[in-house]
């Protein structure tokens, strides 16, 4: 069967209204904190007020006594369950055992009759510590003798391949990542050009309308618990593991998320919620306010060594790197942040000769994991700086060099991976013509382009029941969570485009371990290639089911049928899947279930899934007097294969460009010490709406050249990618002043220029 | 953390029963308006009151008046009702640009003048403005009625000369004569500005020279604050205050004692008050 391309489709690659989007402009959506359970108690959490100490004792009579407490969990009184969770490693204890490893750790959780009293009883729950020194910057971590964050190794978590701490009682490392091909050694001694330098990319949180809400209720028939997480079933396996319970026994169902960007990735606050129920007997609601989420999760900061080299031609011979990542207490999802980083820092290029060491760090600090386009953006800053600066030396455009060096489709950029599956020199060929880089700039004004190529999808795994009813309506089960990203939407438009029925007529069931099939998770920009791909080929599956049932009422051969938009057709007979499913069961309101899985075999047998392009330019406008910079152009990509929604993958560019905006410009989290300076969002400063260029071009490249349904692959980080370094590439254009630390905040770029000028005067007298 | 305690709020029907209620419950009260600062204060702990009274609900204490030369605005007056007042617009057009980039809309739309300087927050526009402008507020107490020039008003960061019994009601400024020239700019990545100036220059022959200026700087020092060796270097003719605006701005600068500090290092603060004044000139005086 060919497939149908753009303009053939009849509800795919149409634009149609959000599936929740009357829900929640109306208010009405529910979210996990709307959920109101019988008897539900409230939770508030004691943080530890140490980056590093040891827990001498914990006095909670006083907190029992208060008004409307009915219980205080503390690391003492954990008996029962196994208070250790983690995905990769299982370091991470629902409350501070023994000691606390950053500063904000929680120590104790009241559970009280209303949040207010929970809240008020934190005082009187006394905690006596010991402080001991602590290591808050990566350095300080591997200095000789640095005291340790951890001084037991722990088991692996469900991933494979973490298992092995190995030096980790000895050293804070958490997670060591080596990748090698060829011969670095030698192509740096043969190199014409060579650049070098250290890249700084900050500590960044990821920002979410919501903040972290779950609410657990532990009773005789097992666990269920409502959370704002991004994996519900990787949540699942979590809660299972400390409470000792089969799968079937943890049900975990999430309703609406409020934006996740990765901090809602993995398991978060729903051990401790599920113990605080599993204590009090009740059920028992934890929500966050945003400062606690900023307590509760970052990105892995990132120093990055790197030299790159190219021939005498301008062609890519060899790149180095040592990545540095600040994995803070915990080693949550660092180790897969490390594999990535260590892969991702190659590029979207031929590279003959590559050495990446990358090592992820304990350190006394809140704990990093997941963050939109994780590792790639920590090392696509210093892979593109150096692309510019190697065109330099060359007397090379910028987006020349790169086009000489970019793989080709089909074309491996990495030994073991799947060869790139993108047309990358045609994505920038569309940016550099939306960016007009023919046209003169203004004074103080800089244009740069950017790419990224980041292995995408994680691992294939994923399954979904499509209900085919006989009034003609369609359900869709999916583990997928609807983040916002509107992943519920795109499933929707594939079963209406595959079962021939109008969109109204689909419902799309959300994530319900209990009832939805196994997903494995929603991230690494999976959901509409391997979701949407299982939704389609369930649909396909009913078909094959329900043409069978018509051939049988049509007393022919199943292959005599013709199968038309929605039912098939015989001589001269039309049966609509409706009719099929009336005569076959002689009942108006049955249903029968299509099924699809996917996995590791066949065309998915090769990693990654899909190579996530980020191909992006920008143009600034620097003022010299202050240093601010104001973006004044972007245009992104979107290389998505086929747009199921053209305008949401748009708003997912612009969307992860804006965060790449905020990263390259504003976010860091600030340290004072162990104190975290700026945990707040009136001091942690994210993009605002007056950030926006006021001139965007958001394109599409529709190759359909995914493994996802009619060809699609995902979208939603690549734009985040290659901003940073579209911003200091540009930054240099304007002011030939590089930078090699972000954000690129107004002070910096004034230091720096200021630098630049007084060399200039030295050179002058 | 980021949740209330429980306390009451009270709701006087005058300014007489509002310093009432306070003399009555004691430091375990605290006047309330926008409560766009209280609150927040309060839900992250470091402000701790049993007892709110509600000074926006006193009528009449948020009007807008022309009097004598003389704008009078009530200290529970929004930052958006400011904003949008013709009065204010007609006689004071330099409040209105200043108060136009307070904060954001939903904070203008609730937060106070009276509320805003009360709090004294080293970053607030309108202090800095109103300093330059000669402003002062009103204060009521059981001692009665009494007028502070907003250069004893505040006295360091988060503290005013307000009485512990006294309530700010409201806030008055000399409308602007055909002779002022006028300006505010300021410096803002954050969520509050990294730098606040005001310049008000007198002018008797149309911007020629300057027979007066007044110049406060904000945000950079525990409170705003102005200096009379910037001021003098401001006086005079027109080119001879466009040569003096570097000189100006250090001495701005050296009477601000800056700091390092997260937002910026003193040696950064120093170049933004050049950078600013300069341009603070040229948005008052026009450019050429
Ligand atoms: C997100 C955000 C951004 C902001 N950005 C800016 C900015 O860019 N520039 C700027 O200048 N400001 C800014 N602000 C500050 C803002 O202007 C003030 O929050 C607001 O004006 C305070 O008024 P309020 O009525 O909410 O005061 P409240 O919070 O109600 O009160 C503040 C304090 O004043 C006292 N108080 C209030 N009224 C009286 C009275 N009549 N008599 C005696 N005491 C009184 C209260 O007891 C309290 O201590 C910002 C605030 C926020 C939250």
């Amino acid at each position: 069967m060919s497939r149908k391309k753009p303009g053939e489709f009849q509800v795919v690659n149409h634009s149609v209204a959000r599936e929740d989007g009357v829900a929640k402009v109306t208010g009405r959506a529910v979210y996990a904190s709307d959920i109101r359970l019988e008897g539900m108690a409230y939770a508030k959490l004691l943080r530890s007020p140490f980056a590093h100490a040891r827990i001498l004792s914990i006095d909670a009579s006083e907190a029992l006594r208060q008004p409307g407490v009915i219980a205080v969990l503390h690391g003492n009184n954990l008996q029962g369950i196994d208070p250790y969770y983690g995905h990769a490693v299982k370091d991470h204890p629902l409350l501070a055992i023994g000691k606390v490893r950053f500063l904000g750790e929680p120590v104790a959780a009241v559970v009280a009759e209303d949040e207010r009293s929970a809240y008020e009883a934190l005082e009187s729950v006394r905690v006596e510590y010991e402080e001991l020194p602590g290591v808050l910057e990566v350095d300080a971590a591997l200095a000789d003798g640095a005291p340790l964050v951890h001084e037991t190794s722990y088991a692996g978590g469900s991933f494979r391949g973490f298992d092995d701490p190995g030096s980790m009682k000895a050293s804070n490392i958490c997670q060591e990542v080596h990748l090698e091909w060829g011969d670095v050694a030698a192509a740096f001694a043969q190199a014409a050009q060579v650049v070098e330098g250290v890249y700084y990319f900050p500590m960044a949180y990821a920002y979410a309308m919501e903040a972290y809400v779950s609410i657990a209720d532990y009773n005789d028939s097992g666990l269920t618990v409502y959370s704002s997480a991004q994996h519900p079933f990787i949540v699942r396996h979590d809660l299972a593991g400390v409470f000792g319970l089969f799968l079937n026994r943890v049900r975990v169902v999430v309703p609406f998320v409020g934006g996740g960007y990765g901090s809602k990735s993995y398991t978060k606050i729903e051990p401790l919620t599920a113990a605080c129920s599993w204590k009090a007997k009740r059920p028992v609601k934890l929500q966050l306010s945003v400062a606690e989420a900023m307590l509760t999760t970052r990105n892995d900061d990132a120093r990055v060594r790197i030299r790159t080299a190219v021939d005498r031609e301008g062609r890519l011979v060899a790149r180095e790197a040592t990545i540095h990542l600040n994995t803070g207490a915990y080693a949550e999802n660092s180790p897969l942040v490390a594999r990535k980083a260590a892969n991702r820092i190659v590029g979207p290029y031929r590279i003959p000769n590559v050495k990446v060491d990358c090592c992820a760090i304990y350190t006394n600090t809140v704990p990093a994991s997941s963050f939109r386009g994780f590792g790639a953006t920590q090392v696509t800053f210093p892979g593109e700086s150096q692309m510019d600066e190697l065109a330099e030396k060359l007397s090379c455009h910028p987006v020349e060099f790169r086009r000489k060096n970019l793989a080709a489709r089909g074309e491996s950029i990495h030994p073991g991976l799947r060869p790139l599956d993108a047309d990358l020199a045609g994505d920038i060929a569309m940016v550099v013509q939306a960016l007009e880089t023919d046209k003169p700039l203004s004074k103080g004004h800089g244009r740069a382009v950017a790419c990224s190529a980041s292995d995408a999808g994680s691992d294939p795994v994923t399954s979904t029941i499509v209900h085919v009813y006989a009034d003609g309506s369609v359900s869709v089960m999916t583990g997928s969570t609807e983040l916002g990203q509107g992943s519920h939407t795109v499933l929707r438009q594939i079963a209406a485009e595959e079962m021939g029925v109008e969109l109204q007529k689909v419902r799309v069931i959300g994530p319900d371990t209990a009832v939805t099939p196994f997903e494995r998770s929603t991230g690494a920009s999976r959901t509409t290639t391997l979701m949407g791909r299982a939704v389609l080929e369930a649909c396909q599956e009913a078909i094959v089911q329900l043409r069978d049932m018509a051939a049988e009422i049509l007393k022919t051969a199943p292959e005599n049928l013709i199968l038309e938009r929605s039912g098939v057709a015989f001589q001269d007979r039309r049966l609509s899947w409706q009719d099929v499913l009336r005569t076959f069961f002689g009942l108006s309101d049955c249903s029968i279930i299509g099924r699809a899985y996917l996995r590791k075999v066949g065309d998915l047998a090769l990693l990654p899934v899909f190579w996530e392009i980020g191909c992006t330019g920008v143009e600034i406008a620097v003022d010299a007097e202050t240093g601010r910079i104001c973006l004044e152009r972007l245009v992104t990509v979107g290389d998505v294969g086929l747009a199921i929604h053209p305008a949401m993958v748009e708003g997912q560019d612009l969307g992860a460009a804006t965060m790449g905006l905020g990263i390259g410009l504003y976010e860091e989290l600030l340290y004072e010490g162990q104190q975290l300076l700026n945990g707040n969002l009136l001091d942690y400063r994210v993009p605002r709406f007056s950030d926006l260029a006021p001139k965007i071009d958001l394109l599409l490249v529709q190759n359909q050249d995914g493994r996802g349904p009619y060809g699609a692959k995902g979208g939603g980080e690549g734009s985040l990618n290659p901003i940073p370094a579209c911003l200091a590439n540009a930054l240099y254009q304007a002011t030939g002043v590089r930078l090699r630390r972000l954000p690129l905040t107004p002070e910096r770029v004034w230091r720096a220029l200021r630098e630049q000028r007084n060399k200039g005067d030295n050179v002058g007298h | 953390m980021m949740l209330l305690r429980r306390f009451e709020i009270h709701q006087p029907t005058s300014v007489a029963e509002a310093v009432q209620m306070l003399a009555h419950f004691g430091e375990d009260a605290s006047f309330y308006a926008g409560g766009t600062e209280l609150l927040l204060a309060m839900k992250h702990d470091v402000l701790r009151y049993k007892h709110l009274i509600d000074v926006k609900v006193v009528s009449g204490l948020d009007s807008i008046e022309l009097r004598d030369g003389i704008l009078r605005i009530g200290a529970t007056a929004t930052h958006r009702s400011v904003e949008r007042s013709p009065l204010i617009r007609s006689h004071l057009p330099v409040f209105v640009d200043m108060e136009q980039r307070v904060a954001n809309v939903r904070v203008r739309n609730t937060g106070t003048l009276g509320g805003n300087l009360c709090f004294a927050d080293p970053h607030s526009d309108p202090a800095t403005l109103l300093l330059a402008l000669g402003a002062s507020v009103v204060a009521e107490g059981p001692r009665g009625r009494r007028e502070i020039p907003m250069e004893d008003f505040i006295t360091d960061a988060y503290e005013t000369s307000l009485g512990t019994d006294e309530v700010l009601t409201g806030i008055q400024v000399p409308a602007a004569t055909p002779q002022q020239r006028a300006a505010y700019v300021k410096f803002q990545v954050h969520e509050r500005p990294m730098l606040g100036l005001a310049l008000v220059l007198e002018t008797s022959d149309n911007g020629e020279s300057f027979r007066d200026a007044r110049v406060a700087v904000g945000c950079v020092s525990p409170r705003a604050l102005r200096s009379a060796e910037a001021e003098s270097l401001l006086t005079g003719s027109r080119s001879a205050v466009e040569g003096n605006l570097l000189r100006a701005a250090d001495a701005l600068a050296d009477s601000a004692e800056l700091m390092d500090d997260p937002e910026g290092s003193a040696e950064y603060k120093r170049n933004l008050i050049q950078t600013f004044l300069r341009r603070a000139f040229q948005k008052a005086v026009g450019q050429p």
